[in-house]
C-alpha cells in the first residue's frame, strides 16, 4: 500500500454470486461512503435550494461539484481564500469535482478545444479561460476524488476520426494531469474511459488506463442521448476491463432503472442533475417511474407522494398542496428535491442490503416489475442486460 | 383566540398576548409582533424542515386569499383548515384578503365585489364568498374582506366608494360570522379604510366599533395601494396618522397593520399602540439580496449599516457572517462571501439562507421591543432604531445589477422574485412558467 491509499481505499464488503454487483466501502479524506452510491449534483457548490443540514439528514455522504462552474464563479482565488470549497458551501462530507469536460459539449460554442486544452469564453461576459489538464488539477483543491480533464464528444458523434482523436488525447491529458498532481496523499484522481460507442476505442481506453497508478476509474461519455442498446454494452465491456479492486463511476447516470442495471454490471458510483431537475418542473419519482404533479388529478389527492417514503416531504405534505404551489412557489422545488434525492438514496441503500443479503437477483426482478408494471412488456435492453449478468427478468 | 394587554406604558405602547387558541391551548403569542408572511400558503422560500429551523415552538401565519386560492380544492377535500394543508399544522394562521405590499392593477370593481389578483388571474370576491372561504380556511384570526387598497393621496370619489363598499362587507362579514358555529374558535377584525381622510377614515372607524363586541381587533388598510409612493412618505406624516387613528380605539382591540413598512414605521407604529404586522417585510429583503442588520443594543452605538446588499462585488472574499453573534442558522453556518456567490450565480439557497436570517432578526426586533416596553424604556430603543435607519442609506450595488437598488426593496417584489429565481446556466433549457425561469 503506497501513499495513496491514505486518499482512497475501496474495500469490496460483499459480492453477489450471480451478478457483477458488488456493496462496498470507499474511504474518503472527509468521509467514508457506502458503495453503491448516487452522488446528488451540486454544480455552483449548492443543492439547488437544499441546506447541507438537509442533505445530511437525506444519508448524502458524497455530493459533486464542477470545476469548469466553480473556477469562473466564485472563482479559483476565493475558494482557495475560503480554505476549499468544503469551506466556502458548508459542507462537511465527500465531495467529487468534475473537471470540465462535459461542458465541452454542454457550452460547445463557447468552447474551442485543442491539444493545450480547452479554451472557453464565458458565457457571463467576454473573458475566456484556457483550460488545460493542470490547470484543471490546480483548480480542485480540497476536494476529495477529481476528475482527470478529458475530451468530450457528443456520444451520438459519428465521425471516428474524431472520437479516436479524443480518447487518445483523454490519454494523453491522463498523463499530464497525474503529472502535475500535488497532493496523491489528499485526493485521488480518476482517469475517465473514453471511445463512445465505439467498441475497440474504448477496450483501448480501458486498458490504457488500467496501467496507471491511480485509485478508481471513471466511465465517460455516455449517456448523451444513445440508444439504451448501444449503452449498456459499453458499460459491460469497461467494468469487464476496469480493475476490480478499484470503484468504478458512471458518469451522468442517474435514472432508477439504469442505477440497477448498471449495479448488477458491477458499477459502483452514479451521478445525474435528474432527481434535482426534474423536481423543478414539479416531477416526483415514485417506484413506476415519476409523477408530474402539475396534472390535475392530483389537484385532491391527499395522498403523499409516496406512502412508504420518510423523507420529511412525504411526511408533511400531501399530493394535493404540491400540485397547487409546483412550478409557482420554489418551495415546490425544495420539497420535491427533497423526496427525489431520498428517493435515489433509499434505491441505493436497498440495492446495498439485497447485495449483502445475497437477494440482489431477487431484488432485481421485483424493482423490473414494479418499475414496468403499467406498460405492456419490458424493454428488450433491460432483459439482455440484465441477462447478460445472469439475472433472467420474467414478466409478472 | 384571545388578546389581552399584559403591560401598558404611560405612553401608548403595550405587551400583549394572543392565547386561547383552541388547537394549541398553550401556545400564547406575544405583541407586538410581526406573523410570518407566506405566499401559497408557505413561509417563502422556507419548507416545513426548514422553518423547524427558525421557530421552534407555534407561529402565526399570515396568509392573503390572493396568494393562495388556488389551494381551495385540495383544502376542501381535506377538509382541516389551511394550516394543515399546507404542511404547517401547529402553526397558527391569520387570512386577509389581499397581499398589501404588490402592486395590482387598479380599478375592477364591481358594486358589492372586490378583485383579488390570484395566480390564475382576477377572481371577484364578495363578502358572502369570503366568509365562504373562511370556512374552508379556519384560520384562528380573520380579516374582514374589504376594499382598502387605496394610497393615501387617493381621490374623493374613490375613498367614498372604498368606505361604502367596505361597510357594507362588514355587515355580512359580520351577520355571517355570528351565524355560523363554524367560525366559534376564530377571532374577526374589522378593517378600517379611507385612512388618508381624517373625516371619512373616523366614519369608517365608527361603524366598525359598532361591532365592537363581536370584534377581536381591528386593522389599518388604506395607508398603501401597494406601489412605493406609500413608502416614502414622510415618517412624520405615517406617525400622525397612527396616532390619530389609535387615539380613536379602545385599548383593548388588537390592533393590526397590514403592509411592508420598514423598521422605522415599526417602531413608530408601536409606540402608538399597533400590535401586529404582516410580516412582508422580511420578506422582500430577502428577495432583494438584502441582508438585515440591526443593531438592537441601545447602549452600543455603530455606524455599522443596518441593512446589506449582499449582491454586491464587496463581499466576494468576505468570510464573515451576515452578522457577527446572531444565533440563526445562516449566521452560524455561512458567510457572506457564500450568500454573495449564490445571488450571483443565481442559485435557490441565496433565497433560503436570507429568509432564514431574515425571519429571525426582525422577530428579534419585536423581541426586544417588548423587552424594553416592559422595562419602560421604550423610547430609547425606538430612537436608537429610528437613527439607524436615518443615519444609514444602502449603497448601489457594484456587479452590474444596477436595478437592484434601495428603492427595489420598497417597491414591488415580483420582478425581483422573477429574476432571484432564475437558476444556474446549467438548466439554460429550463421552460417559462408564468413569467418564471425555473
Amino acid at each position: 500500500m503506497g501513499a495513496k491509499s491514505l486518499s482512497l481505499s475501496f474495500q469490496i464488503k460483499t459480492e453477489c454470486n450471480v451478478s457483477k454487483a458488488r456493496s462496498g466501502l470507499m474511504k474518503l479524506p472527509h468521509y467514508e461512503v457506502k458503495t453503491p452510491v448516487f452522488m446528488p449534483v451540486g454544480t455552483q457548490g449548492t443543492m439547488k435550494g437544499l441546506l447541507p443540514d438537509q442533505l445530511e439528514s437525506l444519508d448524502c455522504e458524497i455530493i459533486l461539484g464542477n470545476t469548469y462552474h466553480l473556477g469562473n464563479r466564485p472563482g479559483t482565488d476565493v475558494l482557495t481564500k475560503a480554505g476549499g470549497l468544503h469551506n466556502f458551501m458548508g459542507w462537511n462530507r465527500a465531495l467529487l469535482t468534475d473537471s470540465g469536460g462535459f461542458q465541452m459539449v454542454s457550452l460547445l460554442k463557447l468552447a474551442e478545444i485543442t491539444e493545450e486544452g480547452v479554451k472557453f469564453k464565458s458565457p457571463y461576459d467576454d473573458s475566456e479561460i484556457m483550460l488545460t489538464p493542470e490547470k484543471s488539477i490546480e483548480i480542485q483543491n480540497c476536494i476529495d476524488i477529481i476528475m482527470q480533464l478529458d475530451d468530450v464528444v457528443q456520444t451520438t458523434f459519428q465521425d471516428y476520426d474524431r472520437i479516436k482523436e479524443a480518447t487518445e488525447r483523454t490519454s494523453r491529458w491522463l498523463d499530464r494531469c497525474l503529472a502535475s498532481h500535488k497532493r496523491p496523499t489528499e485526493q485521488s484522481i480518476f482517469p475517465i474511459v473514453q471511445g463512445l460507442l465505439n467498441e475497440e476505442l474504448r477496450k483501448q481506453s480501458a486498458r490504457e488506463h488500467m496501467t496507471k497508478d491511480v485509485n478508481g476509474f471513471a466511465i465517460g461519455g455516455l449517456s448523451g442521448g444513445e440508444a439504451k442498446d448501444d449503452f449498456w454494452p459499453m458499460v459491460s465491456l469497461s467494468t469487464g476491463i476496469l480493475d476490480k479492486h478499484r470503484p468504478r463511476y458512471l458518469m451522468g447516470v442517474g435514472l432508477a432503472i439504469d442505477l440497477v442495471v448498471c449495479v448488477a454490471l458491477g458499477v459502483d458510483m452514479f451521478d445525474c442533475v435528474f432527481p434535482t431537475r426534474t423536481a423543478r418542473f414539479g416531477c416526483a419519482l415514485v417506484s413506476n417511474g415519476q409523477l408530474n404533479l402539475k396534472q390535475k388529478i392530483y389537484e385532491t389527492d391527499l395522498d403523499p407522494i409516496d406512502k412508504n417514503c420518510s423523507c420529511s416531504t412525504c411526511t408533511n405534505y400531501t399530493r394535493a398542496y404540491l400540485h397547487s404551489i409546483v412550478t409557482v412557489e420554489t418551495v415546490a422545488c425544495h420539497l420535491i428535491s427533497v423526496h427525489n434525492i431520498a428517493y435515489q438514496m433509499n434505491l441505493m441503500r436497498t440495492m446495498r442490503e439485497n447485495i449483502e443479503k445475497g437477494t440482489f437477483p431477487q431484488f432485481v426482478q421485483t424493482f423490473v416489475s414494479e418499475y414496468y408494471a403499467d406498460c405492456e412488456e419490458i424493454p428488450p435492453w433491460v432483459i439482455n442486460s440484465l441477462g447478460s449478468v445472469g439475472i433472467k427478468i420474467v414478466k409478472m | 383566540m384571545r388578546f389581552s394587554i399584559k403591560h401598558a406604558t404611560l405612553g401608548s405602547e403595550r405587551v400583549g398576548t394572543l392565547t386561547g387558541f383552541t388547537k394549541s391551548p398553550a401556545t400564547v403569542i406575544e405583541t407586538p409582533t410581526a406573523a410570518l408572511f407566506t405566499q401559497g400558503g408557505s413561509v417563502l422560500h422556507l419548507t416545513a424542515e426548514v422553518l423547524a429551523k427558525v421557530f421552534s415552538t407555534p407561529q402565526l401565519l399570515w396568509v392573503p386569499v390572493s396568494n393562495s386560492l388556488q389551494l381551495e380544492p385540495g383544502m376542501k377535500a381535506q377538509g382541516e383548515g389551511v394550516a394543515k394543508f399546507v404542511g404547517l399544522p401547529q402553526h397558527l394562521t391569520c387570512v386577509s384578503a389581499h397581499n398589501m405590499n404588490e402592486v395590482t392593477p387598479s380599478g375592477h370593481f364591481e358594486l358589492e365585489k372586490v378583485p383579488l389578483w390570484t395566480k390564475n388571474g382576477k377572481k371577484m370576491v364578495n363578502a358572502d364568498r369570503y366568509m365562504d372561504l373562511m370556512e374552508v380556511y379556519k384560520p384562528e384570526i380573520i380579516l374582514a374582506i374589504a376594499d382598502g387598497r387605496t394610497a393615501l393621496n387617493e381621490g374623493y370619489k374613490r375613498i367614498m366608494k372604498s368606505l361604502d363598499r367596505s361597510c357594507n362587507m362588514l355587515d355580512t362579514c359580520v351577520y355571517r360570522y355570528k351565524a355560523s358555529k363554524q367560525f366559534r374558535y376564530s377571532a374577526l377584525i374589522g378593517v378600517i379604510v379611507a385612512t388618508g381622510m381624517p373625516k371619512r377614515c373616523n366614519e369608517s372607524i365608527e361603524h366598525i366599533l359598532k361591532y365592537k363586541d363581536d370584534l377581536t381587533g381591528v386593522a389599518l388598510a388604506g395607508l398603501t395601494d401597494g406601489t412605493d409612493e406609500a413608502n416614502y412618505l414622510a415618517l412624520a406624516r405615517i406617525e400622525s396618522i397612527l396616532k390619530t387613528v389609535s387615539d380613536k380605539l379602545p385599548k383593548d382591540l388588537l390592533r393590526v397593520i397590514e403592509g411592508c413598512w420598514n423598521p422605522a414605521v415599526i417602531v413608530a407604529a408601536i409606540e402608538q399602540g399597533w400590535d401586529l404586522f404582516d410580516g412582508s417585510y422580511p420578506t422582500k429583503l430577502s428577495n432583494a439580496g438584502h441582508a438585515l442588520t440591526l443593531n438592537f443594543d441601545i447602549n452600543r452605538y455603530s455606524a455599522e449599516p443596518w441593512i446589506l446588499d449582499l449582491n454586491d462585488v464587496r463581499y466576494k472574499e468576505d468570510f464573515t457572517p451576515i452578522l457577527e453573534g446572531c444565533e440563526c442558522l445562516t449566521c452560524k453556518k455561512h458567510t457572506r462571501a457564500y450568500i454573495r456567490h449564490l445571488l450571483n450565480t443565481r442559485e435557490m439557497l441565496s433565497s433560503v439562507l436570507l429568509s432564514i436570517h431574515n425571519l429571525h432578526h426582525f422577530d428579534q426586533m419585536f423581541v426586544h421591543a417588548r423587552q424594553h416596553i416592559a422595562a419602560n424604556t421604550f423610547q430609547i430603543y425606538k430612537a436608537h432604531i429610528t437613527k439607524q435607519y436615518e443615519s444609514y442609506k444602502l449603497p448601489q450595488a457594484t456587479n452590474g445589477f444596477t436595478d437592484l437598488k434601495e428603492s427595489d426593496i420598497k417597491m414591488n417584489g415580483t420582478t425581483n422574485i422573477k429574476k432571484r429565481l432564475r437558476v444556474s446556466d446549467d438548466e439554460i433549457t429550463s421552460p417559462v412558467v408564468n413569467g418564471i425561469v425555473y
